[in-house]
């Protein structure tokens, strides 16, 4: 039994899955309030990138920071944050507000529009080179956990941290403060909720913005864990953050979490033990299956709809 | 006592109240809910007899060859005439069954490549056309089928996610189906990988080998015009009335005994098999088929057709076929590309901007706004109109001496779009007078923007019209061109 | 009654509609025969890549380069020839458009590109039957010119057949290789070019395993894992140079020994930077070249400093190949495809990137050599 590999085969799942659960958070969120598949939000993630990138540029970019790279890496995080945060409250004042009350396929539109409005911005406005967090140059690849023969970079023990406190983080606020409580409310019955007095608007506002926010860090840790961004990155990690939030059962944000972490694994797993050419059949047919088997996903409560 | 003039809060906006329509039977009978000329139009429109639909687009369509000699409008026309039936068959998913079909693509591949297996040489076959497309059809029905089968289970939302993830499926399958290792049997090469099949025959029908553009455009006119009416009367059929009533409220369609499950296979079935079918006519006029061309990019623009025509209507679904393909090809061109973008502003802002008069004073404030600007630039910025718009079509030769040309663009670029696009996000904000006012220099900010920054990259600037579009037309008119407004029962 | 004017309004619309379409383009008439002449005035060039899409990057930095070379060459030789621009996407089915597209516009005397091998076999049919010619700057799939289908296609880059030894030659002799691993990218570029080099590993009795990523992966953490540490080098067919870099730094984060060898894609010395490696080229770095620094500065006056890899300076010269094939045609006063067609094959021309551009009768770049780049920190050496 291979320890070595089998110890970096889930380090490797775990990186990949954190990134993943970020996404499937923002993903769960604005589903269970909105009932709305938001495409958008693997570009926020890229928008998220481009915003952590810029700030690192102008901080002195890798070689030669101008500041401590912890509190670089933080700015960074913190500027994406705000940034994606901004920018999913926009895109859902202005492309998901407008229809509340049209038929489901409308909503999905406008978000396949504004996926394509973002990547094909990003590419008229900072061409299609990729970008490099060149992270190797800030942060030496041997600075990390030894044991054995075993190297973990200390970046990405830094990405599954982050993404672990800030899972942690949402799941106290949704479950211990009355703005939580109100975003249960409002994902339970819409209607009801707003007849208690809750703003329901505001709500709404403040679920896109704390889902957006979580999808630019993670554009910042993809960054730094991985080294490349460029306009069209936001596709694939939509995709798999999409994958994640519906095997854990969307709307659920245990789900989400466990759903990102399964699907990381079973893409290192499947990568490491079978085949890297054909990991991504492996994962869909995985979905697909658990679609089939248990439609409302791992966690999800089976939707009973009132008549 | 209360107090009277305690302040009552404020009623919802027009987004948050709820929506008055009527469901599409009322509407089809009683018709004509709209007040001008456009309500009197379409219901005249909806009111013509349902032959004359397909001889509408027949006619004209089958005059098209002789208007133009010129092999690249022939080539634009067929493929136009391929997406104009790809509509059709997605509007039966989408529009009459209200199946949300993301990997509808998939279907279209799976038609070329099963055309492409039986007519190339890659297995060697070389079978004639009258029994490969009926196979490869029948083919793709079943396919259908097999995709549709857990859509009995899944409601709505799940089912996009599920069938967008066939289509990565099947791409990955496509595109990697070349090194299969299957024991016994070593490396087998299934479909050639990313390099696809580059030998495929002509369509041969009944002894006719169809080599020319013209053959291909007619056959494939032919094939829309069958599809269409048989579509049309399937519609108009029992299965047709049920896929609506399952679209409507699939929980009374069931109370109602209609066989739910059974129409929602058929209705995936019937869609894939249109696709498969114009998969076919593809393939052998392309005479190559690659796994690149079924990627999520042409599945979004198919979908911005039949958002645009008007899921639900065969002939509307159909228009915005052609309206897109033609503006994505005349925007691929820095010479044309132009046109279309102070076309589209102009034909569109007359119905943001009403009435008439208030649209012209909008019109002639931005031209005047535009030449202030630059004459103050001349005075203190000279940098502003220093460069020249790289456009090529006569219109921007025009616009050169209106708009702010700045040197060296770059940051400015940057920092000029960024505005505009808050700039347009905040005219939606405002209302009245104001936002008659703040049309005037917005307006002229687009034209800056689009001569400084996106006519010099139109294959980009094109996808981003798309994107806005979508979202604009979504906010605006969710129904389309030709669709009826619904509201959906929760 | 009332209903049959209704019909008849219809389809009146709908052919009107029609029928503004066809006068609004510029009045063309039929495409060109091949004997046709036209006025040399309003000559252009029609480029055919992706300019948008995922791999916006190629097509991009080409373009680019191309439009250096107009610059330069209408400064120079004082003409005012024009780039049409056609975005094939990556899509096969664009190409065709695109392709037919140039091939109805009298004005089009050559085609810069199609960038991407899938292109080349659905439009250089096209071209074919129109004499018109194309020069990429990309495209190497061997079969392109071996075959003999498409002789109005030339490639300024040498093709796979050429690459493929001088890899494995190079990994076997120079870096002692006994154990490799082979890595594609599932596109028609890397497939084709890992499959020749895992089959000349195997001829010298080398330990080949093949791998594959996607086009979208970013992570390679997992086939990293796999590679053991008796591995010497690993050959990463790519067109990114970021995924090179990647996995380099992979490589190096979990402790490898291996070495990447990147094909000439790979080739970017602001992207592909890492502290060991190798990457193969078809030419010696345009920086290195006599005359190269001087054309390296006008080009980042002119882009504005944007990185380049390898894709760019191969697209000048099949630009400048074409503007120069024109001008000669041109020299009449009338220029027909043909004409132009035959100069592009009698062409001989110094190359930025040193030497001679020459074709061989059957359209690709003779005296096709490859390099291998020892990269040390991000410092590009000559090595083989």
């Amino acid at each position: 039994m291979d320890w070595e590999k089998l110890v970096q085969i889930i380090v490797n799942g775990t990186t990949l899955g954190s990134v993943y659960a970020l996404v499937a958070l923002g993903f769960s969120m604005v589903y269970g309030i909105l009932k709305l598949l938001n495409f958008a939000h693997g570009d926020v993630l890229m928008v998220g990138a481009f915003i952590g990138w810029g700030v690192l540029g102008r901080l002195g970019g890798s070689l030669d920071p101008t500041v401590p790279v912890v509190l670089l890496i933080a700015l960074m995080m913190v500027a994406s944050m705000i940034g994606g945060g901004f920018l999913g409250v926009a895109i859902e004042r202005f492309a998901y507000r407008p229809l509340r009350n049209a038929p489901r396929i409308a909503p999905l539109i406008s978000a396949l529009g504004v996926s394509f409005f973002l990547q094909n911005t990003v590419l008229l406005l900072w061409g299609a080179d990729f970008r490099s967090y060149d992270t190797f140059d800030l942060v030496d690849p041997f600075t990390g956990l030894h044991v054995g023969v075993l190297n973990v970079w200390i970046i990405r023990l830094v990405v599954i941290a982050s993404a672990f406190t800030m899972m942690l983080g949402l799941y106290a606020l949704v479950k211990k403060t009355k703005l939580g409580k109100a975003m249960q409310a409002t994902a339970f019955d819409r209607e009801a909720a707003a007849m208690m007095g809750i703003d329901v608007d505001k709500v709404i506002v403040k679920t896109f913005f704390i889902g957006s926010a979580l999808a630019g860090a993670a554009g910042v840790l993809v960054g730094l864990v991985f080294g490349q961004i460029n306009h069209f990155m936001g596709f694939n990690y939509g995709l798999k953050g999409f994958t994640a939030a519906v095997v854990g059962g969307i709307g659920s944000i245990p789900g989400a979490m466990f759903g990102g972490l399964f699907i990381g694994l079973a893409e290192a797993f499947a990568a490491g033990y079978i085949s890297n050419t054909f990991k991504d059949v492996i994962v869909f047919s995985i979905l697909i299956a658990v679609m089939i088997l248990r439609p409302s996903g791992l966690f999800g409560k089976a939707a009973v709809s009132k008549v | 006592m209360t107090d009277e003039t305690q302040d009552l809060p404020e009623g919802p906006d027009a987004a948050a109240r709820p929506r008055v329509g009527v469901d599409e039977w009322v509407e089809r009978v009683a018709g004509g809910s709209e007040a001008g000329w456009q309500g009197a139009l379409r219901a005249r429109l909806e009111r013509v007899p349902l032959w004359s639909k397909p001889i509408a687009f027949v006619l004209p369509l089958g005059l098209f060859p002789f208007f133009t000699g010129s092999d690249y409008w022939m080539q634009v026309g067929i493929d136009t005439l391929l997406f104009m039936l790809l509509a059709l068959g997605l509007n039966v998913a989408v529009g009459w069954a209200g199946l949300l079909d993301l990997g509808y693509i998939a279907f279209y591949g799976f038609g070329a490549y099963g055309f492409a297996f039986l007519a190339s040489g890659h297995f060697g076959l070389h079978w004639d056309g009258q029994w490969v497309i009926p196979i490869v059809v029948a083919a793709t029905v079943l396919l259908g089928f097999l995709v549709g089968l857990p859509s009995r289970r899944l409601v709505g939302d799940y089912l996009a996610i599920v069938t967008l993830f066939f289509l990565q499926l099947f791409l990955t399958i496509l595109l990697n189906a070349d090194r299969l290792s299957i024991p016994f049997k070593g490396q087998v090469d299934f479909t050639r990988g990313p390099n696809g099949i580059s030998d495929v025959d002509q369509l041969t029908l009944f002894g006719w080998r169809l080599d020319s553009l013209d053959d291909y455009f007619y056959i494939a006119l032919a094939a829309f015009a069958l599809v269409f009416v048989g579509l049309a009367f399937v519609n108009d059929s029992r299965t047709g009335r049920a896929w609506r009533s399952l679209r409507e409220d699939s929980l009374a369609a069931e109370l109602m005994s209609m066989p739910v499950n059974r129409l929602k296979l058929l209705a995936f079935a019937f869609g894939a098999g249109v696709a498969g079918l114009a998969g076919t006519i593809f393939s052998a006029s392309q005479g190559s088929v690659f796994p690149a061309n079924f990627d999520v990019t042409a599945l979004i623009t198919l979908y911005a057709m039949v958002i645009l025509g008007g899921f639900g209507s065969l002939s509307g679904v159909a228009v915005g076929a052609i309206v897109i393909n033609l503006a994505l090809e005349l925007l691929r061109t820095p010479e044309k590309a132009s046109w279309i973008f102070f076309g589209l502003l102009l034909l569109t802002l007359p119905f943001v901007i009403r009435p008439l008069g208030r649209w012209l004073a909008v019109a002639v404030g931005t031209v005047v706004f535009g030449f202030v600007v630059r004459a103050l630039s001349e005075q203190f910025w000279e940098r502003g109109v220093e460069g020249t718009t790289p456009g090529l079509a006569r219109i921007d030769r025009i616009v050169d001496g209106w708009v702010l040309v700045p040197a060296d663009p770059d940051g400015l670029a940057k920092v000029g779009y960024l505005t505009l696009v808050a700039g347009v996000l905040g005219l939606t904000l405002l209302k009245g007078w104001w936002r008659t006012a703040a049309f005037v220099p917005v307006l002229y900010l687009a034209a800056c923007v689009w001569e400084n920054v996106m006519v010099g990259q139109p294959a980009v600037a094109r996808y981003i019209l798309i994107g806005a579009m979508l979202v604009a037309l979504m906010a605006s008119r969710p129904q389309g061109l030709f669709g009826t407004a619904r509201v959906e029962i929760v | 009654m009332k209903r049959a004017t209704t019909v008849l309004g219809l389809a009146l619309l709908v052919a009107a509609s029609i029928a503004a379409t066809a006068i609004a383009r510029p009045a063309q008439g039929t495409g060109l025969t091949a004997a046709e002449a036209i006025n040399c005035r309003g000559a252009s060039l029609g480029f055919a890549g992706p300019l948008t899409g995922p791999a916006a990057f190629l097509g991009q930095e080409q373009i680019s380069w191309s439009r250096f070379a107009v610059l330069q060459y209408n400064k120079q030789f004082k003409t005012s020839y024009k780039i049409v621009q056609g975005d094939t996407q990556l899509s096969a089915s664009l190409a065709r458009t695109v392709g037919r597209q140039f091939v109805s516009n009298p004005n089009v005397l050559g085609v810069i590109g199609p960038s991407t091998s899938q292109a080349v076999i659905s439009s250089a049919g096209l071209f074919k039957n129109a004499k018109l010619a194309a020069v990429s700057g990309s495209a190497t799939r061997t079969d392109l010119t071996t075959k003999g289908k498409f002789p109005t296609f030339f490639r300024v880059v040498p093709n796979d057949f050429v690459q493929s030894p001088s890899i494995v030659n190079f990994a076997v002799t120079k870096l002692k290789a006994k154990k490799v691993v082979v890595i594609d990218s599932q596109d028609d570029y890397s497939t084709a070019l890992s499959k020749g080099v895992a089959y000349r590993f195997r001829l010298k009795k080398v330990q080949v395993t093949t791998e594959s990523v996607a086009a979208t992966d970013t992570d390679f953490s997992s086939l990293v894992t796999n590679i053991g540490n008796d591995v010497q080098v690993v050959v990463f067919a790519t067109q990114t140079a970021a995924a090179a870099q990647t996995l380099s730094q992979q490589l190096r984060e979990q402790g490898k020994r291996a070495v990447v060898l990147g094909t000439d894609g790979a080739y970017s010395p602001g992207v592909f930077k890492p502290r060991n490696g190798y990457v193969s080229s078809f030419a010696p770095d345009i920086r290195l070249v006599r005359g190269g620094a001087a054309i390296v500065k006008a080009y980042n006056a002119f882009s504005k400093n944007k990185t380049f890899g390898t894709f760019g300076p191969p697209s000048y010269m099949a630009t400048w190949v074409l503007m120069t094939a024109i001008t000669t045609a041109c020299r009449d006063g009338a220029a027909t495809r043909a004409e132009v067609t035959a100069n592009v094959k009698r062409t001989n021309l110094p190359s930025i990137l040193g030497g001679q551009v020459r074709f061989t009768a059957k359209g690709d770049v003779a005296g096709a050599k490859f390099y291998v780049f020892k990269i040390t920190n991000g410092k590009y050496t000559l090595a083989g």
